[in-house]
């Protein structure tokens, strides 16, 4: 008996160490991390506008109160008025125990920074809530759920733990079903050098949800690019679980394949499909900061690239293929982090007869719930149905939408989710979804219509 | 009371300025130094001019927290307007301002009246501001249950630094303007500081004190925010 109470002692030392330690470094930066840590004015303007808290309006879910969880031992180890006046001063030193309740709530913000949009200082606690994530991957606590994840992607290339020959057999169906539709074969390039394009989408966006890739299969067609581009046997999925495990090494890990296999290839171009974070990893963090140098290639996102090819004129669409009201849910990553919101909808209105707007939208629109990479998580389906999804089921809701079009697959799984739970018969799906409907090929739109 | 005197009136005036430039200076220097990888939100202005001009927005008008927040914005905006304009109002306490405004060509009872008008409807619109702030942060449970000791104490502090000076401003018994002009002109020479005429108001004596603590603690509380606003904007509207 003395032997276990002992290890789990040294066990809860260990742990106590090892945050303090993790916290003490945020002295060293990055700048928005030491300055989160001294300037909250504790205005609660963030609970206001956050869509977990609208959810809930629970101390938990308040995200000043969840980065407190690591400024109250930030002010406790690295603050003069902390040291001097403790508690006073909102200093309290960690306590072991509290490991276990961190564990869920650093998974209880979907990291959307529609805080950071509101706050009159501009803080950002997405930042803390990845840093809250950090610590618990150092030691060993990221929950499973997302363990696998980043496990599986770093094994196999991908997400999903598809190998080459599902892959494969994917796309072959793919090119079967354009086939089918269109009457004429649409192809799909597998590895092929030397292009202008490499598309780098969500894995789901082949093996779940294939439309969108099967859209842009269709524009490269129709332009008699078909040999311009390609994708990648080893490297179809541009998501990276590292960005949500707050695990620099792991999301750069995972970044390095892509940015090989496009050197690989030798492709002009990389462009990377509806998937928000993906996007944002390699736009606005790896070529930004320049993580592997000087890129012998562009990095841009099929939409924009789709929206450029529309207003050339060089595509036609039949919109009455899409004649269900279509509504467009901004994924966080594109919206606020991107700056993507205009290609999306310049896409959906060329090609849906009845396009609405949620209000309010673009950078000011609400999380679908499962930012942050909780989309994943299944164990905790029941938080992300009634409380981080709440907001976004109204405002689906006030659209009067059969059709919600978003660009990212952690937003399509949680609206998926979403409408089943609440018993809503509207579709979800994506962006390149519709344009696949509605595009002429051959002057015709495709045959099917029965896309469930 | 000499030992009073001489900590409020001849130690601590020093001892806050001292401490508040240094603090804030290593503030700055702290902040400018460390790295600050591009964390871009959008819409995000694309050019230095625009961020500038973003970040001077965000100052002066609160921009973020308008869109977000209208009840507190409202609160906020006029305590932080006020309270720029009672500091400014202030410069007449320490020195002879009047001698500029009269070659401006001022007269005499228009600044004493603009002094009693504008610096009473200040003390009076800062005070309610403070105290709606206060209610409002007890009022709303979203902002009660992230609201800890310090915060509380910022406000009260604010608060009682305010009422001494009402006190002073609505009655003429607390205060002497030549008196308090001589003690600071005393300060800035560092001759008879501690035998100023001026601290001998218990009331003005009270105010000096709390307001130099309320300097003192600024590079340490959540009150530089006044300070890291003009950084923390920049992280974010930055690409």
């Amino acid at each position: 008996m003395s032997d276990t109470s002992g290890d789990k002692v040294a066990s809860s030392d260990g742990i106590k160490e090892k945050v303090v330690e993790a916290i003490k470094a945020m002295r060293n930066g990055p700048r928005a991390m030491r300055m989160y840590m001294e300037m909250c004015a504790k205005c609660g303007s963030c609970s206001s506008v956050c869509p977990v808290y609208y959810g809930k309006s629970e101390k938990r879910y308040n995200p000043a109160e969840r980065t407190d969880l690591i400024r109250r031992i930030y002010r406790k180890y690295c603050t003069l008025s902390g040291k001097l006046f403790g508690k006073a001063a909102g200093a309290e030193d960690f306590d072991p125990e509290d490991i276990e309740e961190w564990k869920e709530i650093f998974y209880e913000c979907t990291g959307c920074r529609r805080c950071a949009t509101f706050c009159p200082f501009g803080i950002d606690h997405s930042v803390i809530t990845r840093k809250g994530r950090a610590i618990l991957d150092q030691l060993g606590m990221t929950p499973a759920t997302m363990q696998k994840v980043v496990d599986i992607s770093l094994k196999t290339g991908n997400t999903d733990g598809a190998n080459e020959a599902a892959f494969r057999a994917a796309i072959e169906f793919l090119e079967e079903e354009m086939e089918e539709e269109h009457g004429t074969p649409i192809k799909i390039p597998i590895d092929r050098e030397g292009v202008d394009y490499f598309y780098v989408p969500p894995s789901g966006d082949v093996l779940v949800n294939p439309e969108a890739t099967m859209g842009l299969a269709k524009i490269f067609h129709v332009l008699g690019m078909a040999d311009k581009w390609t994708m990648s046997s080893k490297c179809f999925d541009g998501a990276n679980y590292g960005l949500f495990t707050g695990n620099d090494a792991d999301m750069k890990a995972d970044n390095k394949l892509y940015v090989e296999e496009t050197k690989k290839l030798g492709a002009k171009t990389m462009l990377m499909g509806e998937c928000g974070h993906a996007h944002r990893i390699m736009k606005m963090m790896m070529e930004k900061t320049g993580w592997w140098g000087d890129l012998p290639f562009q990095i841009t996102n099929c939409m924009q690239w789709t929206a450029d090819v529309i207003r050339s004129g060089r595509i036609e669409f039949d919109k009455s293929k899409n004649p269900q009201p279509v509504t467009y849910h901004d994924p966080c990553n594109f919206g606020r982090s991107c700056g993507i919101t205009e290609e999306p909808r310049e896409i959906l209105k060329a090609t849906c007869a009845d396009f609405r707007e949620m209000v309010p939208n673009r950078a000011e629109n609400w999380c679908c719930g499962g930012g942050g990479g909780l989309s994943a998580m299944d164990d905790i389906i029941e938080f992300r149905m009634e409380i981080s999804g709440k907001k976004k089921l109204e405002q689906i809701r006030q659209t009067g939408a059969k059709y919600v079009a978003t660009a990212c697959s952690n937003c399509k799984r949680q609206l998926t989710q979403l409408m089943e739970h609440h018993g809503e018969e509207i579709d979800v799906g994506g962006v390149h979804d519709m344009l696949s409907r509605a595009i002429l090929v051959n002057g015709k739109a495709a045959e099917r219509t029965d896309y469930t | 009371m000499e030992i009073v005197r001489l900590i409020v009136g001849g130690i601590l005036p020093y001892t806050a300025l001292v401490v508040f430039v240094a603090g804030m200076a290593y503030r700055f220097y702290i902040w400018a130094k460390l790295a600050s990888p591009p964390m871009t939100l959008f819409p995000a202005p694309g050019d230095d001019k625009s961020t500038a001009l973003n970040t001077f927005e965000e100052v002066v008008f609160f921009k973020s927290l308008f869109r977000g927040d209208r009840v507190l914005w409202t609160l906020a905006w006029v305590f932080h307007a006020v309270l720029l304009l009672i500091f400014v109002g202030h410069f007449r306490v320490f020195t002879n301002v009047d001698a500029v405004l009269m070659k401006l060509g001022m007269s005499e009872d228009a600044i004493g009246a603009m002094s009693s008008w504008a610096g009473g409807a200040a003390g009076v619109v800062i005070l309610l501001a403070t105290l709606l702030l206060l209610a409002r942060r007890l009022a709303l449970p979203r902002v009660r249950e992230i609201t800890g000791p310090a915060d509380y104490l910022a406000l009260l502090l604010i608060a009682a630094i305010i009422l001494t000076g009402d006190m002073m401003r609505f009655s003429t018994e607390h205060f002497d303007l030549a008196l308090t002009r001589e003690y600071f002109a005393g300060l800035a020479t560092f001759s008879n500081v501690t035998g100023a005429a001026a601290l001998e108001h218990g009331v003005f004596l009270v105010h000096m004190c709390l307001a130099l603590l309320l300097i003192l603690i600024l590079p340490f509380s959540k009150l530089l925010h006044f300070g890291g606003i003009f950084f923390t904007h920049q992280l974010i509207r930055k690409q």
